[in-house]
């Protein structure tokens, strides 16, 4: 911004270029360096010195017939779907009911705040009573446990996100198309949805990214196995005696890369998630 | 009211709007329904069971509960338990470093960003990954990277004659370790939201000044900081709760130790909860915990109030 006051060359200056540039560095050196890992032979890693032995071996052991990863990705995968469209069902008709439908203001606050809450609580504070809880339900070290926590969990974020988005339809809209004969739900999902959208996409990648990555439900709401999903599976491959640094890197790789190529081609929904759910806490 | 009561009255049945006020519509109910029963059910009913185990002696037994009411027992056993004592330290220690780590880190490569020229978008991109890759992840690579046998850091230093560290092994290097991960974790989210909110100043304001001759350093000391205090002061506020939460990198790189030199809060509960199976005392911790964190938030909210009342007086 004050670079287009002064008569300036167009040319990054010197000492942001070497301040960006290290941050870059900075950022890309440890995922570099587990991708490097996950594609060195395990005799290579150990053995001091630069040398790059490349291999599949590491993959080829985590996804063998024996090993549960596949299956705990493809839970994840699971965990992922449902809870994101659960949360994004429950969140956009809350959302829009709060916004558009005219609830007295204690009702929005009160509903608000308790989200709210819910944000700032450390999560592990509420396992013991989510455990009484999960235990009543029968959905202890069950996969469906998880979706249902992963959606109350990520609740209060998109219905405060997706409400900023309906806040900024005119109520007429809503009023005309009654006129017109629509139906309440008509209205909302064939007018109101459509408007919101890119706030709906914004809180579905960021949710998903969430759930991918969330670690402490799944660590003791789990026994680690054949239920659990990819990021609890990591944690049982650090153990105190003796770390397999190749499978475990091979599995950090597989859960990172997903990641990565959302973080690249849908920069802008994270960003709105991102900055939206801090401003809201 | 009264008056908005009549007209609706008045009006009755001639626009959609008003007859929403007057009777809510099966869709308005039904539309925020399914989030105040998750909420009740989810939430609001494990906080009644916490503070339930939280008043008693719990002990597990054939996979059912046993409950033993003993009042305020299990909060008096706090006053002694120096882990929690520890732990409580601990969680500061890491608030304080790695929120001001990540603030200075994350304002400044803001600025930078801001000064490019061109790249401004491929630079954004790429900052932000970490903030989106699972904890877990971000653990593997570090401990790859900080590992004694195989670690990048070791070979960088043994390449230049310097023998390998245990740096996770030692009180001291173990907690910067964990400030280290976490510096590295989050200081794209204070980059994002400084960096978004130095995109939204006003940049007449700014010209102004490089007219009356200011340096760029002054401009940013004397008008670009001070304009930017909201978004610092969020930024802030969502760092330390950030703090307050974290789990995932101790349990996978440290599990709390060597001794109890990371064990934060998250990490202390579920080893009173998991290992110990302190059911009852678990759950006052936890309230105490909860407690602790909703008060400081209302002073700080209402010591926020309080000096906007002062200043505006």
């Amino acid at each position: 911004m004050v670079r287009r006051s002064t008569g300036e060359a167009p040319r990054n200056p010197g000492f942001v270029s070497v301040l960006l540039v290290g941050a870059a560095a900075a950022t890309l050196l440890p995922i570099l360096w587990l991708l490097l890992i996950a594609f060195q032979r395990p005799r290579a890693i150990v053995t001091p010195g630069w040398a790059f032995d490349f291999s599949l071996s590491n993959f080829q052991e985590i996804f063998g017939p024996r090993a549960v990863y596949g299956t705990q990705v493809l839970n994840s995968v699971v965990l992922v779907l449902a809870a994101t469209a659960i949360t994004l069902v429950i969140a956009a008709f809350a959302a829009y009911s709060l916004s558009q439908l005219g609830w007295s203001r204690r009702v929005v606050n009160i509903t608000l705040a308790s989200a709210a809450l819910l944000q700032v609580i450390p999560p592990m504070t509420l396992v013991p009573g989510l455990y009484v809880t999960m235990q009543q339900l029968d959905l202890l070290g069950s996969l469906w446990g998880l979706v249902v926590l992963n959606t109350v969990f990520n609740l209060p974020f998109a219905v405060i996100l997706i409400k900023i988005y309906f806040d900024t339809v005119p109520g007429e809209l809503r009023e005309s198309a009654a006129v017109d004969g629509a139906s309440e739900f008509a209205a909302f999902w064939r007018i109101m949805v459509p408007l919101a959208a890119p706030g709906i996409a914004a809180v579905a990648i960021f949710t998903a990214i969430q759930v991918w990555n969330e670690f402490l439900f799944g660590l003791v709401f789990t026994t680690g196995g054949r239920e659990a999903p990819i990021t609890v599976g990591i944690a049982t491959l650090i153990q105190p005696q003796e770390i397999p640094f190749g499978p475990m890197a091979a599995v950090g790789a597989v859960t990172a890369i997903p990641i990565i190529v959302l973080a690249v081609v849908a920069n802008r929904q994270i960003v709105t998630g991102l900055t939206g759910g801090a401003v809201k806490g | 009211m009264t008056t908005v009561g009549q007209a609706v009255r008045a009006e009755a049945g001639t626009s959609a709007r008003s007859r929403t006020r007057r009777r809510p519509s099966a869709f308005k109910v039904l539309s925020l329904l399914p989030l105040v029963l998750v909420l009740v059910a989810l939430v609001g009913y494990p906080v009644g069971q916490l503070v339930w185990l939280s008043f008693g002696d719990v002990r597990l037994a054939g996979g059912d509960l046993l409950w033993d009411f003993v009042a305020l027992d299990n909060y008096a056993r706090m006053l002694d338990d120096e882990t929690f004592r520890t732990s409580l330290y601990n969680s500061l220690v890491f608030i304080v470093f790695s929120v001001a780590l990540t603030l200075v880190l994350g304002i400044a490569l803001a600025l930078a960003t801001d000064r490019l020229v061109r790249g401004q978008q491929l630079v954004q991109n790429l900052l932000l990954w970490p903030a989106v890759l699972a904890p877990v992840v971000i653990s593997v690579s570090w401990l790859l990277v900080l590992s004694p046998q195989v670690g990048l850091l070791n070979e960088v230093l043994r390449s230049v004659g310097i023998s390998p560290q245990a740096w996770l092994g030692e009180p001291v290097g173990a907690m910067a370790s964990v400030v280290v991960v976490d510096v590295w974790h989050w200081t794209p989210i204070v980059f994002l939201l400084i960096y978004t909110a130095l995109r939204a100043l006003d940049p007449s304001v700014l010209e102004a000044a490089s007219i009356d001759g200011a340096s760029y350093a002054a401009t940013v000391r004397h008008i670009v900081l001070p304009l930017l205090t909201p978004a610092i002061i969020g930024a802030v506020a969502i760092r330390v709760l950030m703090g307050v939460k974290v789990f995932d990198e101790m349990y996978l790189l440290t599990f709390g130790g060597p001794g109890t030199a990371t064990t934060v809060i998250s990490i202390y509960l579920r080893s009173v909860f998991f290992e110990s199976f302190r059911y009852g005392y678990g759950a006052a911790l936890s309230i105490t915990v909860e407690l602790l964190v909703l008060g400081v938030m209302f002073a700080l909210i209402l010591l926020r109030r309080v000096l906007r009342v002062v200043r505006g007086a």
